[in-house]
């Protein structure tokens, strides 16, 4: 914000910097049939097809500039989308929009027209409740193979029945070499992926080629698509959930995963964390972002070097002192299950000061490494003429498409929830959010390094703070009831930043101790979608580079 | 026999096989003793091949990027070398649909022989030198263009989208880089003289500077560093390395051109690409390096002729494990706005220099 223009004060934002509802309602007038109260935020519920106007009014008067998620799911008696408003300004100003459809005929307006990213999100919801969005320019299955016959998530869904599916209906996945108006087009089509050495996973790239550049592309998702949701529903808040969010962002970023759960149940649920686990929960969760942020940079000179250099091996030497950390924090490498709701599973190996000692070697190591890096990577004259100006990715698109983590922040979007929506013991600590302005694939990468460092000082801070901790006051875990039986219709969603941007966990509570709905808000399937605006018009080194510097995990993406 | 052989010292490996072969010298004894010489630089080259495709390479990758690498089989797990061969020639040959059959077909047997048969000009040293013609230099680089050939066979015979990019890309490539090359040898040619590969050697014998006992050759690397330096990088363009090695681009097309060949094939295209490789640094050695020139006596040519072919390709390998990747556009830039004005540039310099010597 810049001093001599102070930001007009939104439509319903009081003069402390919190929500006023009620002047938000008065805005949505007749539009708003009802408010909701949820956890995180109230909700307005709106009639289906009035959805672009309470959206665009929320929008354009009430600066809601970021929609950070879009839930769908089925009652008894209804089916229901929840748009998760924020602002990029200020993540703790939320509010939800709530539409209702009947289960007879649900069908609703599509948001798509306000909020570019809700195009993914309602194809999701629509693959996998079944809520059809009248006016979305795209109306498929996203996760769901094209031939899948019925919506899991829904309540009449019948699992045991199988899918039977003609051979006939299955589209070739080979599409005709041309595109447009018969055989004078000259454009290519080819399919990136799903097997293919730059595609992070199974991910399934179709681009149309004009030569060498780029004339269109579409991400085709769903290919490790493993129900995470579903299994989330069909387990119990206390014990049987914590294991889950290893294996979404299953790439050494754990325990951030972990947190975005664990903070949503606490949340709901009303659980005190002891201070002396929110300390250790800092530290292991920075740790990890480390180790993720490394595996990222290491991934991205693979896509850009071409070739498994001496760039990918050094940072993988890196990240694995990281992950010999955490494995004598957690016993395990992958998948740490290590948070458990009300603290963390154990306290620090013994003998500590050995623990502190091989953390601060890591730490007093680093510098010289980030030198090297500098040195190796982004100094490098071919790299930048790679780098600098591809990928581009302006501000105003990138929160269109609901942008997060290091790609939002390679944008300049000032925006990172551990600072703007404080959790843990952040807010305790000293550190500094990372922005870059260049918009393209080196802000991105500059981005991550440099946050390589700040996650190092807040590591640092931690490790003091813990190895001065008192010995009578070291409590790991506060008193949670062995069974946990939130509230019924108890509403919640919340994020943290993770390794890729704002994972957030939407979770509604039916009185028993399962959730009745369990939603991931994924930030690389977000970050995934600005794909197209990225490499369109460039060449494929370019839309390879891009990808890479997306840094998406397919396990999160397709959960 | 003896001293026959120091008679015939300076003409070719035939011309002396047919001496000591009990052929005779006439039209079969000749055609025998060219086969035998062939037979001869061609293992060698080929086992250089073998020692750094399946060896060398991992080896020197493994240091440059902080690992181990290759070493379980034998001594510093040299064995690999036997290994790779049966795993690679045991594979099944996957033909897929659709393949244009001659041309799939032939594309990596052209590969490898244009790049084998550049060496039958290039002086050794400890008299391994197949041929002399007047026009050597140009015939080296004729043979090595053929390779271009081959690309753009594999590419579109393939059926494959990802090959096809690669074939086009490698044409491209090829077109920017060839010109260059052939502009910065020309320099060389002015300073010798000649277009024979011996006389390219034997021009550059001569010391050129003698300081403190120790005398400098007149090699061109020396004598015009600038030519040099061109001519390393745009052979590295030319055999197609990191940060030049576009067509095959693997993160970007898989494979490139090779995507569809398995087995034998890819085993060929393989040898090609070290080969030439290899010719390049043969090439590099003879125009600027004084060929096998180096202490000693003039038999053990032959050692320092390959220590410079090595060294050159531990250059290659260096560059493929510390540089990003270009890409094509930028690359054809750099060709045709870059290296072609240096490259005459260098010319110019080139013939200033050779008036001032002269």
């Amino acid at each position: 914000m810049s001093l001599e223009e102070p930001r007009p004060t939104d439509v319903g934002e009081a003069a402390d910097g919190t929500v006023d509802y009620d002047e938000l309602e008065a805005l949505l007038g007749e539009t708003a049939l009802d408010r909701e109260d949820h956890v995180n935020a109230p909700a307005f519920v709106v009639r289906p097809d009035e959805v672009q106007e309470a959206l665009s009014a929320l929008r354009e008067e009430a600066g809601f500039d970021y929609c950070s998620n879009v839930t769908a799911q089925q009652y008894e008696d209804r089916f229901e989308s929840i748009y998760h408003l924020k602002k990029y300004d200020d993540p703790t100003q939320e509010v939800g929009v709530v539409v209702p459809t009947p289960t007879d005929d649900p069908i609703s307006q599509t948001g798509e027209p306000v909020y570019r990213t809700a195009e993914w999100h309602e194809r999701e919801a629509y693959d996998l409740v079944g809520i059809e969005y009248e006016g979305h320019p795209d109306m498929r299955r996203i996760l769901l193979p094209e031939t899948w016959q019925g919506h899991p998530l829904g309540l009449d869904y019948n699992p045991e029945k199988p899918q039977v599916v003609p051979f006939r209906e299955h589209a070739n996945p080979l599409q005709p070499d041309t595109r447009g108006e018969g055989a004078e087009s000259d454009t290519m089509f080819l399919n990136i992926g799903p097997h293919h050495p730059a595609t992070h996973g199974v991910l399934h790239v179709k681009t149309v080629l004009d030569g060498e550049q780029i004339a269109d592309v579409e991400p085709d998702i769903g290919y490790l698509h493993r129900c995470e949701e579903q299994m989330c529903q069909q387990s119990t808040y206390r014990h049987q959930i914590m294991p889950y969010p290893d294996r979404w962002d299953y790439v050494s970023a754990g325990i951030l995963n972990e947190w975005a759960y664990a903070r949503a149940a606490e949340d709901m649920a009303d659980i005190d964390v002891p201070e002396y686990a929110q300390v250790i929960r800092t530290m292991s969760a920075e740790l990890c972002r480390i180790a993720s942020h490394m595996l990222a940079l290491g991934t991205f000179a693979l896509d850009v070097f071409g070739d498994f250099t001496a760039v990918f091996q050094y940072a993988f030497r890196d990240r694995e002192v990281v992950q010999n950390i955490l494995e004598d924090l957690t016993g395990q490498r992958l998948m740490f299950n290590y948070l458990r709701l009300g603290g963390v599973a154990w306290d620090l190996p013994e003998p500590r000061s050995e623990f502190f000692e091989k953390i601060r070697d890591f730490l007093d190591g680093l510098p010289e490494k980030t030198t090297e890096y500098h040195n190796l990577i982004t100094s490098n004259e071919i790299f930048q003429v790679r780098c600098v100006d591809t990928g581009e990715l302006p501000p105003e698109t990138a929160k269109q498409y609901g942008a997060t983590g290091p790609v939002a922040r390679g944008s300049g979007i000032d925006f990172d929830l551990r600072r703007d929506d404080p959790y843990g013991y952040y807010e305790e600590l000293d550190w500094d959010v990372i922005t870059e302005d260049g918009c393209d694939n080196y802000s991105r990468v500059l981005v991550r390094m440099r946050e390589v460092e700040e996650s190092a000082k807040i590591i640092e801070q931690c490790v003091d703070l813990l190895a001065e901790w008192p010995e009578d006051d070291r409590e790991i875990q506060s008193n949670v009831p062995r069974t946990l039986k939130p509230d019924a219709d108890t509403e919640i969603y919340r994020g943290v930043e993770a390794a890729k941007g704002e994972l957030g966990i939407y979770m509604r509570s039916d009185g028993t101790d399962k959730p009745a709905r369990f939603k991931i808000r994924s930030p690389c399937f977000c970050n995934l979608h600005t794909l197209r605006e990225m490499s369109e018009g460039e060449y494929i080194p370019d839309l390879i580079a891009s990808l890479g510097s997306l840094d998406i995990v397919l396990g999160e993406v397709d959960r | 026999m003896a001293s026959a052989l120091t008679a015939l010292q300076g003409a070719p490996l035939p011309d002396r096989l047919v001496e000591v072969l009990p052929f005779g010298s006439g039209p079969l004894g000749t055609a025998i003793a060219a086969l035998v010489g062939a037979a001869i630089v061609g293992s060698l080259m080929m086992t250089m091949t073998a020692v750094a495709g399946p060896w060398a390479k991992r080896k020197v990758t493994a240091a440059f990027t902080d690992r181990y690498a290759v070493n379980r089989l034998g001594p510093f797990g040299l064995v690999i070398i036997v290994a790779d061969a049966v795993r690679l020639l045991s594979k099944e040959l996957i033909v897929p649909e659709g393949v244009d059959r001659p041309a799939w077909d032939l594309a990596p047997i052209v590969l490898a022989f244009s790049a084998l048969l550049g060496f039958a000009v290039i002086p050794m040293g400890s008299g391994i030198h197949l041929a002399d013609p007047e026009v050597g230099l140009v015939y080296v680089f004729a043979i090595a263009s053929i390779a271009s050939l081959g690309l753009v066979m594999a590419g579109y015979a393939s059926n494959n989208k990802f090959s096809m990019l690669g074939g086009l890309r490698a044409v491209a490539q090829n077109l920017a880089y060839e010109i260059p090359l052939i502009l910065i040898a020309v320099s060389v040619v002015l300073f010798a003289g000649s277009l024979q590969m011996s006389e390219i050697v034997a021009a550059q014998a001569e010391p050129l500077v003698t300081v403190a006992g120790f005398s400098v050759p007149t090699w061109y690397a020396f004598v015009n560093p600038f030519a040099f330096v061109l001519f390393v990088i745009a052979n590295l363009m030319e055999v197609g390395r990191n940060p030049f090695d576009i067509p095959e681009a693997p993160t970007e097309l898989v494979a490139g051109y090779q995507t569809e060949y398995s087995s034998v094939y890819f085993v060929l295209i393989y040898l090609g690409e070290f080969l030439h490789i290899f010719l390049g640094g043969a090439v590099i050695a003879t125009l600027f390096l004084g060929g096998p020139a180096g202490p000693g006596p003039a038999s053990i040519g032959i050692v320092w002729f390959i220590a410079k072919i090595w060294a050159v390709y531990l250059f290659t390998q260096w560059a493929r494990s510390a540089l990003p990747r270009l890409r094509i556009d930028q690359l054809i830039e750099i060709g045709w706005k870059g290296m072609l004005v240096l490259a005459l540039a260098n010319l110019v310099l080139t013939a200033v220099i050779v008036g001032v010597i002269a």
